[in-house]
C-alpha cells in the first residue's frame, strides 16, 4: 500500500511584479472526509471492498473569473494524477477574483486529429506528458482513467480479484465547469489559495445521478451513447467541489 | 542518374561525420519529387514533412531499426516484409517477444494517398499512425520515450536528424515524421496490369478475360476495389461469418451497424500478400473467388452486393490470373525501399 504522498509543489509562473499577487490553486482527491489513497482498499456504497490503482485526469482551461466576467487563464492543460495531491503555485493580476472555470478532459481543438509529437515532452499533451492518456490505435486524448481491483463479496482480507477499468475520452465528454460565489482576494504580499476536491466516493455514489455499481458495470472503453461512461463522467464532474 | 549520385553524396556525408568533424562545406538535405504514376492523383505532403533526401533516408533506417522495439529484436520490417508487399505471410501478425496481434497484416503500398490509416481508420495520418505500432504491445511494444533514448545512441542516426529535421536529438516528432516521409515513398503502380494501360505490356487471353470480369457489372468487385488504388477506402460487411469474432469498425464507432465492417484492401501486389482476409483466414487467392462466388455466409448485414456469382472454373481462373497482374516486380525488389545495410 502507497500512502498519500508529500504535497508537491509546482512553480508554475516565477515572476512576480508589484501588480500581482500568488495564488495557490491545490488539487486532491477525498473519499468522504478523508484523503484519498490510491491503493488503499474502500468499501462502496454496495457492500464491494474496492482498490483504486490509477485515477487520472486532464483538466484544462483553468481560469479565474472576476465580477466583470473576464477571465485569467492559470493553465492550459494539466494532467492530474490524483495518486498525489499538488500545489500549482500561479502569479495573477492584483484584484478580486469570484469564479473558477475548468474544463474536464481535452476541449475538442486540441482532441483529435492532433498529434501528441508534435508537443515538446515537457507539455502535458506531449507523447511523453500524456503518460497513456492517448489512444494511439484511434487517435484522441483519454479523459480520464480510473482502474483498479474490486472484490465482490465485501469480505475483509479476501483478495480482491476482479477489474474494474474506466477509460472515458472523446469530445461530447469534455465538461465545462464553473464554480461561482467565490471571493478571494489577491495581492502583493498577500498570497492566496483555493483548494479544489475531488470526492472520489462520490463519483460512485452521487448525492443525486446514477451509482456505479463496480460488480456489474466494471468496464468502458468510452462509445457513443455509452450509458456507463455517461453517468460517470457526470458524477465526476458533479463530485469536485471548490473551497 | 542525377538522383543516384546525390543519394551517394548524402550516404558519404554520413561516413564522414561520423568518424570526425572534417567536413568543410556544411551538408544539405535536398527535396525530393516522388515520381507519381500514370492514372495516380498528386501526392500531398504535409507543411512540416516536405519530403527530403535526408528524411526519407532517416525514415528508412528507423523502420528496420530494432531498437524501436522493446525486445530489440523486431521492427517494422519484421512484419512488413518488402518481397511480400510489406506483409509477413503470418495468418496474425505477430510482434515483439512473439506476442500476436488480432488481424492479418496489411500491405503498405501506396498508404501516402490513403484518407486515414489503421484497421478502423481512426488515424488521419502517416506522421500520427507511427505511434500506434510502436506502443501496441503486440506489434513493438515500447514507450515511445524509451525508444527516443535508444536511438540516439546512434551517432549516424543524429546526423540524419540534423539533417532532416535541424534537431540535435531525435524525439517523437522527428521519429513520426521521418517514419511517414519513408512510408510516403512506398509508391506501387509499376505492374503489368499498369503497363498494360500504357500501352507497353500485353495480358494474355485469360489475363484479359479475367479483367473484364473483374470490371463487370456481372461482378461488381470494382465497385469497392476501384482504381487506381483498387480500394474505395470503404467498410463493408462481406460476410465472411455470420458472427464475427472481431468487432470491425465497431470497435471505433460502438455501432452495432457496423459491426463484421472491414476496410476494404487494395489488389495491388495481392499475388504476394497471402493469407488474405483481415484475419488471414484464407490461403489463396482460389479460396478467396470460391469465397466470393458462394456469395458469403449471410450475415444479416452483409452487403447485397455479395451473392452467389455461379463462376464458371475458367472464369474463377481468369479471375486470379487478372490478379496476378496487379504484382509490381520493382516494387518488391526497389533497394530504396529494402533495409540500407543490404
Amino acid at each position: 500500500m502507497v500512502g498519500c504522498k508529500d504535497e508537491n509543489t509546482v512553480e508554475e509562473k516565477p515572476e512576480d511584479t508589484a501588480t500581482s499577487g500568488t495564488l495557490t490553486l491545490g488539487m486532491g482527491a477525498k473519499w468522504g472526509n478523508e484523503d484519498f489513497v490510491v491503493e488503499q482498499v474502500y468499501f462502496d456504497t454496495y457492500g464491494n471492498r474496492i482498490r483504486v490503482d490509477k485515477f487520472m485526469s486532464y483538466i484544462s482551461e483553468i481560469h479565474l473569473v472576476r465580477a466583470d466576467g473576464s477571465e485569467v487563464l492559470l493553465k492550459d492543460f494539466y494532467l492530474a494524477d490524483f495518486e498525489n495531491d499538488v500545489n500549482l503555485n500561479y502569479t495573477v493580476p492584483s484584484g478580486n477574483y469570484v469564479g473558477l472555470k475548468l474544463g474536464l478532459g481535452v476541449p475538442a481543438a486540441y482532441n483529435k486529429h492532433e498529434d501528441p509529437a508534435q508537443y515538446p515532452s515537457s507539455h502535458p499533451l506531449s507523447v511523453a506528458g500524456s503518460q497513456g492518456m492517448f489512444w494511439y490505435w484511434n487517435t484522441g486524448y483519454i479523459f480520464t482513467k480510473f482502474e483498479g481491483k474490486i472484490d465482490t463479496t465485501g469480505t475483509p482480507g479476501a483478495e480482491l480479484l476482479d477489474s474494474f477499468l474506466f477509460h472515458i475520452g472523446d469530445d461530447p465528454y469534455y465538461r465545462e465547469l464553473s464554480f461561482t460565489g467565490l471571493n478571494l482576494n489577491v495581492a502583493p504580499n498577500s498570497p492566496a489559495s483555493l483548494q479544489l476536491n475531488i470526492f472520489v466516493d462520490q463519483i460512485l455514489a452521487p448525492a443525486s445521478g446514477t451509482s456505479i455499481d463496480l460488480a456489474t458495470n466494471a468496464v468502458t472503453h468510452t462509445s457513443e451513447l455509452d450509458v456507463l461512461a455517461t453517468s460517470f463522467f457526470d458524477n465526476y464532474a458533479a463530485a469536485i467541489a471548490v473551497e | 542518374m542525377r538522383q543516384l549520385l546525390l543519394w551517394s553524396n548524402l550516404l558519404l556525408f554520413l561516413g564522414i561525420a561520423s568518424c570526425g568533424p572534417a567536413v568543410s562545406d556544411s551538408p544539405k538535405d535536398l527535396p525530393v519529387r516522388l515520381r507519381v504514376p500514370q492514372g495516380f492523383p498528386s501526392l500531398d505532403f504535409p507543411p512540416d514533412n516536405q519530403p527530403t533526401q535526408a528524411r526519407i533516408e532517416l525514415g528508412r533506417r528507423l523502420f528496420y531499426h530494432t531498437d524501436l522495439s522493446m525486445d530489440g529484436k523486431t521492427n517494422c520490417g519484421t512484419c512488413h516484409v518488402q518481397s511480400s508487399a510489406f506483409t509477413d505471410g503470418r495468418t496474425i501478425a505477430q510482434g515483439a517477444h512473439g506476442q500476436s496481434g488480432r488481424r492479418n497484416t496489411p500491405t503498405l503500398a501506396n498508404l501516402g494517398w490513403s484518407p486515414y490509416l489503421m484497421a478502423e481508420g481512426g488515424v488521419p495520418s502517416l506522421e500520427l499512425q507511427a505511434l500506434a505500432p510502436l506502443h501496441e504491445p503486440s506489434e513493438m511494444g515500447i514507450n515511445m520515450m524509451d525508444a527516443v533514448a535508444r536511438i540516439n545512441a546512434h551517432e549516424d542516426l543524429r546526423a540524419l536528424n540534423r539533417l532532416a529535421y535541424g534537431r540535435d536529438s531525435l524525439d517523437p516528432f522527428t521519429i513520426t515524421r521521418a517514419l511517414a516521409a519513408f512510408q510516403r515513398t512506398m509508391i506501387s503502380g509499376d505492374s503489368k496490369y499498369d503497363q498494360f494501360k500504357a500501352g507497353v505490356s500485353n495480358l494474355t487471353d485469360l489475363e484479359r478475360k479475367g479483367m473484364e470480369l473483374f470490371f463487370s457489372k456481372r461482378l461488381q468487385c470494382s465497385e469497392c476495389h476501384s482504381e487506381p488504388f483498387f480500394t474505395d477506402y470503404g467498410f463493408y460487411n462481406v460476410g465472411l461469418y455470420t458472427t464475427y469474432p472481431d468487432p470491425g469498425l465497431e470497435r471505433k464507432t460502438h455501432l452495432k451497424a457496423d459491426s463484421g465492417n472491414f476496410k476494404t484492401p487494395t489488389l495491388r501486389n495481392i499475388a504476394v500478400t497471402a493469407p488474405y482476409m483481415h484475419d488471414g483466414s484464407l490461403n489463396t487467392l482460389e479460396d478467396v473467388i470460391a469465397f466470393y462466388d458462394s456469395g458469403g455466409k449471410g450475415h444479416h448485414q452483409q452487403d447485397k452486393r455479395i451473392r452467389e456469382l455461379h463462376l464458371s472454373q475458367e472464369e474463377k481462373e481468369a479471375l486470379v490470373a487478372f490478379l496476378h497482374t496487379l504484382t509490381d516486380w520493382n516494387f518488391l525488389q526497389n533497394k530504396t525501399l529494402s533495409p540500407w545495410d543490404e
